[in-house]
């Protein structure tokens, strides 16, 4: 009775595009699972025997020691920036989130170039200090060096969740803790972690899921992980069934972090109930203390940032006019083409069920926007296996139709460059989804309600009115998506048609071939870019909660 | 009766209680009721459920004869040809008075439509505003002008949302008696929320309050409550 009522609401174009749109998200995703529990090939038994616990090994040491320290170093950053001030701090409260502009597989690859024989710093130890090293202090094509790596450039997760935390919402029980009189260790490790958990949790498991899509690191490093042994069965042993039976284990330990997160998060709030929000006033720190605090801020800033862009600037410098030819204008007009196209079909996707969630407070509804933003937490090599077996299912159904109108090739989608960009759909519809959600929230519902009264339907509503009032959302989550997709590699790496290269995939092969200088240009690209969205990000975060 | 409104239950998602239960309600062509409701009494969500913005579990509503909610029926809200006045007026931002009152006027010329806008804004005195945006209107202003979208397009029915709650004390009295007038003019029939008794004495044709989710007859509450009626006079 209750559903049969509320029907008449739902009867609109907007819910079928939505259950339609969720639909196609939800097909590679679930048919990796349903693809678990079929037959076993000899290769998944091998598999199974010698090469999965290693995985696991690998795995969790890498999310083991990169959840820890992040949380260290991320936490640490974000009480110090908050709470005291001293020397350059306004400049470092931006700044350590920097890192974040520089992809893992790019800071991989330059560290090496830094740290190896023929790298800065033992050319100069070598040739003017005549001073010969241990290679193995300087190899870092290693287990802990992947571990650096990751921790260095994905800690600004847990750093601006925690640091957003604390400016708006602590103020007043820190400085209670400071008036009882609280030194600042038991402040810190009594008060500010425990009221932040809820925040450390979410910037780690970020992290975390950031280490679980990783393939260049892993891969350049020569780490086996999840990513790479994906890659290696379907490429190496031709065997996609095995390969998406690693990617649905893979998917079951992702889907334990979030689970783990959830139980973490929801247990208790810690968010206050008054809307007033005070930011925490500062300390001055004096003497050595002030010095300490800078050292420490500026040995993180120099080695997730100005280290590595400085190699990179260098490196540039030497190859630029080999590099800058016809090709490489190619290059960058693949990666804007499939970047633009993709954020455009994912913010219509985004706006269309941002729209349909927040008409209708229901279960559907709810697990539609749910469903929307799965896919941002499935790793890209899991995503590429889904999406290139139902691709493959498609072109099988097809097949009389490509015969028919007279087609060679009977794999048509499937290597087409529309592969790919559904890939970048299903995987970060997330971002353009989040920010147009976001736009939705502030302007509330009033206006649309006011317009559908006053006898507009919801399209035309759309159209005159939350439109026009939420374009700036739609822009930056247009932004958002074009950037993550610029900088993707997993997915374009697998999914890419014969022959096509973007920056990244075009980096990344420089890098792998031994030619890392070359790859500079296109690193560098990606990284001013990718500044450009940290910036527009830290814009937003900085307005607050609204 | 013009408005009928017949058993209706209604209750929030994210609620396991009933907020409106069993109400009945029945107002007469060009009446001015008042519901009269403390927060949370349910008062807003009756009108939610006359314009179609939330659908009742249970129940019907009939306007003119003509079934907006049963068990078989229901008119979307852009087709009902109900009026509204929000609390918080919900004028469109990026619109200007004279568009804002337009939007609602639908197969008319241009002509008809600029006309129409001059009559009301004539009606809520506030011609000399038209080309203004909502944000450089003061209060009081906003809220005239959220009237006169609201009347525009001559809606069947007029409901208002806690008018006055915006508005400081002095303008409150100014604009309710104002109110009353132009309401009477158009000779609509409207339906009125508020928490506040002066404002419904002030404006309503006839008050009824809401207690657990039903409507009852102000006069049956203050015969039952001699408290109330004394302090009523008091106010008075």
């Amino acid at each position: 009775m209750k559903l049969y009522r509320k029907l008449p609401g739902y009867m609109n174009l907007w819910t079928f595009l939505s259950l339609f749109i969720v639909i196609l998200i939800l097909l590679p995703n679930v048919s990796i699972l349903l693809n678990f529990f079929t037959q076993e090939t000899s290769n998944w038994q091998h598999i199974q025997e010698y090469i999965l616990p290693l995985l696991l090994k690998n795995t969790s040491i890498i999310i083991l020691f990169t959840g820890i320290l992040t949380i260290l170093i991320g936490t640490s950053l974000a009480w110090l920036i908050s709470a005291y001030d001293f020397p350059l701090k306004r400049f470092f409260k931006w700044g350590l989130i920097l890192p974040l502009a520089i992809p893992p597989y790019i800071a991989a690859y330059t560290y090496n170039g830094i740290l190896n024989y023929t790298g800065t710093i033992q050319t100069i130890l070598r040739n003017k200090l005549d001073f010969t090293v241990n290679q193995d202090y300087f190899d870092i094509m290693t287990l802990p060096g992947a571990i650096f790596i990751f921790t260095v450039f994905l800690y600004p997760y847990v750093y601006m969740i925690t640091r957003t935390f604390l400016a708006n919402q602590s103020s007043s029980l820190i400085e209670n803790a400071r008036l009882l009189g609280g030194n600042a260790y038991t402040v810190f490790f009594r008060i500010v972690l425990p009221i932040s958990r809820s925040a450390i949790v979410g910037g780690v498991s970020l992290v975390l899921l950031e280490v679980l899509n990783d393939y260049g690191v892993v891969k350049y490093f020569g780490i086996q992980t999840f990513s790479t042994a994906i890659f290696q069965t379907w490429f190496g042993m031709g065997d996609l069934n095995a390969a998406i039976k690693l990617s649905a284990t893979l998917m079951f330990i992702v889907f334990s972090i979030l689970i783990i997160e959830k139980l973490l998060r929801s247990r208790r709030r810690y968010s206050q109930t008054s809307a007033k929000v005070r930011p925490l006033s500062t300390i001055q720190l004096n003497g050595w203390q002030r010095w300490i605090a800078f050292s420490y801020c500026s040995i993180i800033f120099g080695l997730g940032f100005l280290i590595p862009f400085i190699q990179l600037i260098d490196w540039m410098l030497l190859t630029y006019r080999k590099i800058i030819e016809p090709a490489f204008v190619t290059l960058i007009g693949n990666s804007v083409f499939v970047a633009f196209v993709g954020s455009l079909i994912i913010v219509t996707f985004a706006v269309i069920i941002a729209n349909f969630a927040r008409m209708h407070q229901s279960f559907i509804a709810k697990t539609s926007s749910r469903i929307t933003i799965l896919g941002y937490s499935i790793p890209g090599a899991v995503i590429a296996v889904g999406i290139i077996t139902v691709f493959i299912k498609i072109d099988n159904l097809l097949f009389g139709v490509y015969e028919s109108v007279g087609m060679q090739p009977s794999l048509f989608l499937s290597t087409s460059l529309f592969m790919l960009i559904s890939a970048y759909v299903v995987r970060f519809l997330a971002v353009g989804f989040n920010a147009i959600e976001s736009g939705f929230d502030e302007i509330g519902s009033k206006y649309t309600e006011a317009s559908r009264i006053l006898g507009m339907g919801i399209t035309k509503t759309f159209i005159k009115v939350d439109f026009p009032l939420i374009k700036g959302a739609i822009l930056s989550g247009f932004l958002l998506s074009f950037i993550e997709i610029l900088k993707e590699l997993p997915l374009t790496l697998i999914l890419r048609p014969f022959n096509f290269d973007t920056l990244s995939t075009k980096a990344f092969q420089y890098a792998s071939n031994e030619q890392i200088q070359e790859a500079s240009l296109a690193s560098i690209i990606i990284i001013i870019i990718s500044g450009i969205a940290i910036y527009i990000f830290h814009q937003v975060l900085e307005k607050g909660p609204r | 009766m013009y408005i009928q409104i017949k058993d209706v239950s209604f209750c929030y998602a994210n609620s396991k209680e009933n907020i409106i239960h069993q109400f009945n309600l029945d107002v007469t062509k060009g009446e001015i009721v008042s519901i009269l409701g403390e927060s949370g009494s349910g008062k807003s969500t009756v009108l939610r459920l006359l314009s179609g913005l939330e659908t009742p579990l249970k129940g019907s509503i009939t306007v003119n004869n003509e079934v907006m909610t049963d068990d078989y029926h229901f008119v979307l809200p852009e087709k009902r040809g109900v009026g509204m006045v929000f609390q918080d007026y919900a004028l469109f931002p990026h619109m200007t008075v004279s568009e804002n009152i337009q939007f609602g006027l639908k197969g008319h010329t241009k002509k008809e439509k600029k006309q129409r806008v001059d009559e009301v804004l004539e009606l809520v005195n506030m011609v000399k505003y038209k080309k203004r945006y909502p944000h450089e209107l003061s209060g009081g202003q906003q809220q005239r002008i959220a009237l006169a979208r609201a009347i525009a397009p001559k809606p069947s029915l007029l409901l208002l949302d806690e008018p006055f709650s915006n508005l400081d004390a002095d303008l409150q009295i100014r604009i309710r008696n104002e109110l009353k007038d132009i309401i009477k003019k158009t000779g609509i029939t409207s339906i009125f929320v508020t928490h506040d008794r002066r404002d419904a004495r002030a404006i309503a044709d006839r008050i009824i309050t809401m207690r657990d989710g039903a409507a009852y007859e102000w006069e049956s509450i203050c015969t039952t409550h001699t408290v109330d009626k004394k302090r009523l006079e008091v106010i008075k």
